[in-house]
C-alpha cells in the first residue's frame, strides 16, 4: 500500500497504471525527491484523497477503513469530473482514431466496416449520456447532500426528498461501459479477418484494453470510495433530523 | 449479471487467500475485504452492502453472540466447516446459516456450492455467455442483429408489438447495452448470429 512517505518518482516508476491518474490531479512527472504528500501539497491537491484513489486503482481488494476517508467530497465530485473530461476528450478519441484507421485501410467488407463505425458510434453516444447523467444528476446530488449536511438547519425540502431516496439507488444501476468494449475486443481477436497492419491492430487491442481497466476502476473508486461515503452522509443527516 | 460482494472472517491467513483466488474464479464475485475473527467487521457491514458473509466455524463460534439475535446477518452466513480441535467440538450448536461449505471439499463441489448461493433462479452466465438471455430473448436479440424493426419481429414471433417492447426493455436492462450495434456485436461474439447473417444496415 502507498503511503504519503513515499517519494513520487516510486510510486509511479513502480506501478505505470498510475499515469493516467496524473493529469486528472493536475500532476505531472519530474517529481524529483519529493514525497507523494509534498507533491500533493506544492499541486494543492489533497493527499488522503489522491492515496485513497491510487491504493484503490493499484490492489482490488482494497477497501477504505473507517474514519480513514475524511477528504471534502467536493475534492471527488471534482476528481470524477476531470476523469470524465479525460475519457471524453482524451481517451475515447484516442481509442477512435486508431480504430477508424485500421479499419479504413483493412481489407473488412463494407458490411463490416459499417458495423463496426455504426457500433463504436453509438457506443460513444452512450458512454457520453452515461456521463452526462452523473455529472448533472448524481454530482449536484452530492454536492448538495454535503453541503446540507453543514448546515445547523438543513433544507426540509431536501430530508423529505433524502427520505426517497439513497445514492445506493444509483449503485443498483450503475451499469458498466466497459462491457461493449470487451465485445469489441473479442470481435477483432476472434471473428474478423486478420488486419494487414499489425502494429495498429495491437495499439487498438491495447488501448481499449487499458480504457476497459481503467472504467472498471474507476466504477470501483465509485463503488468502494463514493458511494459509501455519501451514504454514511445520508444516514448521519437523517439521523440528526429525525425526530426526536 | 448482478455482482455479489463477499466478505471473508477467517483466521488463517493461507485459508483466507486460498478462499479469495477461488471466489475471484467465479463470476458474478467480488470479495470486498476480509477479516481476522477479532477484527471489527461489524461496523464495516453496517456501512458497505455485502451480500454473503463467509465465515470459519471457529470465527462464528467465538463471534457467535453478534450472530444468534441477528437472523439477517445469518441468512448471509456461509459457513467454513473446518476439523476443531477436541474440546470445541460438542460445544453449542451452529446457528442455522444459509450454507456451509467443508474445508476438506474439492474444488468442484466449492464452486458448485458458492455458484448456487449466487442465483437461486438458476439462469447464470456459464459457458455460453448468451444463457443471461431467455430463448426468447436470444431470438429477438438475433432477428433485431438480422436488421429487422420491432414490427417485423412480432409479426415473426406471432407476438404482439408491445410484448417485443418488453422483451427489448428486458434485454436492455439484463445486458446493458442499448443500441442495436451493441446487440449485434454482443449476439455476435455470444455465437447468436454470425457475421454473415449480420444485416447489412442495422435498423436504428
Amino acid at each position: 500500500m502507498i503511503t504519503r512517505e513515499w517519494p513520487m518518482y516510486r510510486v509511479i516508476l513502480e506501478n505505470l497504471q498510475l499515469l493516467p491518474l496524473l493529469p486528472r490531479f493536475n500532476l505531472k512527472p519530474g517529481f524529483g525527491e519529493l514525497s507523494v504528500d509534498e507533491v500533493c501539497q506544492a499541486h494543492g491537491v489533497n493527499t488522503d484523497f489522491f492515496l485513497e484513489i491510487a491504493n484503490a486503482y493499484l490492489d482490488e481488494m482494497y477497501a477504505p477503513d473507517e474514519g480513514l476517508a475524511l477528504f471534502p467530497l467536493g475534492t471527488m465530485v471534482d476528481y470524477i469530473t476531470s476523469t470524465h473530461n479525460y475519457y471524453k476528450e482524451i481517451a475515447l478519441p484516442m481509442v477512435e482514431e486508431k480504430l477508424f484507421r485500421l479499419v479504413d485501410h483493412s481489407s473488412l467488407s463494407d458490411k463490416e466496416i459499417h458495423l463496426i463505425s455504426t457500433f463504436f458510434n453509438d457506443y460513444k453516444e452512450d458512454f457520453r449520456a452515461h456521463l452526462s447523467r452523473e455529472e448533472e444528476q448524481i454530482l449536484p446530488y452530492v454536492l448538495e447532500l454535503e453541503k446540507q449536511a453543514s448546515l445547523d438547519k438543513p433544507d426540509p425540502l431536501f430530508i423529505k426528498k433524502l427520505q426517497g431516496y439513497s445514492i445506493r439507488e444509483f449503485e443498483q444501476e450503475h451499469n458498466r461501459l466497459e462491457t461493449s468494449l470487451s465485445h469489441l475486443s473479442e470481435l477483432i481477436i476472434k471473428y474478423l479477418p486478420p488486419f494487414d497492419d499489425l502494429q495498429l491492430c495491437h495499439q487498438v487491442l491495447n488501448d481499449l484494453a487499458t480504457l476497459m481497466k481503467d472504467l472498471v476502476d474507476h466504477a470501483d473508486m465509485e463503488d468502494k470510495v463514493l458511494i459509501p461515503r455519501v451514504a454514511e452522509l445520508e444516514k448521519h443527516l437523517l439521523n440528526r433530523t429525525a425526530p426526536a | 449479471m448482478k455482482i455479489s460482494g463477499f466478505i471473508l472472517i477467517i483466521d488463517s491467513y493461507l485459508v483466507r487467500k486460498g478462499l479469495i483466488s477461488l471466489l475471484n474464479r467465479i463470476q458474478g464475485i467480488r470479495v470486498l475485504k476480509e477479516f481476522g475473527a477479532s477484527d471489527p467487521f461489524m461496523t464495516y457491514l453496517d456501512t458497505h452492502p455485502v451480500d454473503f458473509i463467509v465465515i470459519s466455524q471457529s470465527a462464528f463460534r467465538r463471534r457467535s453472540d453478534l450472530f444468534i439475535s441477528n437472523p439477517e446477518l445469518l441468512e448471509k452466513t456461509v459457513l467454513l466447516e473446518e476439523p476443531l480441535p477436541e474440546d470445541q467440538n460438542s460445544e453449542k450448536p451452529i446457528q442455522e446459516v444459509q450454507a456451509s461449505i467443508h474445508i476438506m471439499e474439492n474444488k468442484e463441489t466449492l464452486i458448485a456450492k458458492i455458484e448456487g448461493l449466487l442465483d437461486p433462479g438458476g439462469h447464470r452466465i456459464s459457458g455460453n455467455r448468451a444463457g443471461e438471455l431467455s430463448p426468447r430473448e436470444t431470438t429477438i436479440v438475433r432477428l433485431v442483429s438480422m436488421g429487422l424493426t420491432n414490427r417485423q419481429i412480432a409479426e415473426q414471433l406471432f407476438l404482439s408489438a408491445h410484448t417485443v417492447m418488453t422483451h427489448r426493455k428486458n434485454i436492455i436492462s439484463k445486458l446493458g447495452i442499448k443500441s442495436v450495434s451493441g446487440l449485434t456485436i454482443y449476439a455476435i461474439v455470444n455465437n447468436i448470429i454470425t457475421l454473415d447473417e449480420v444485416s447489412s444496415f442495422p435498423a436504428k
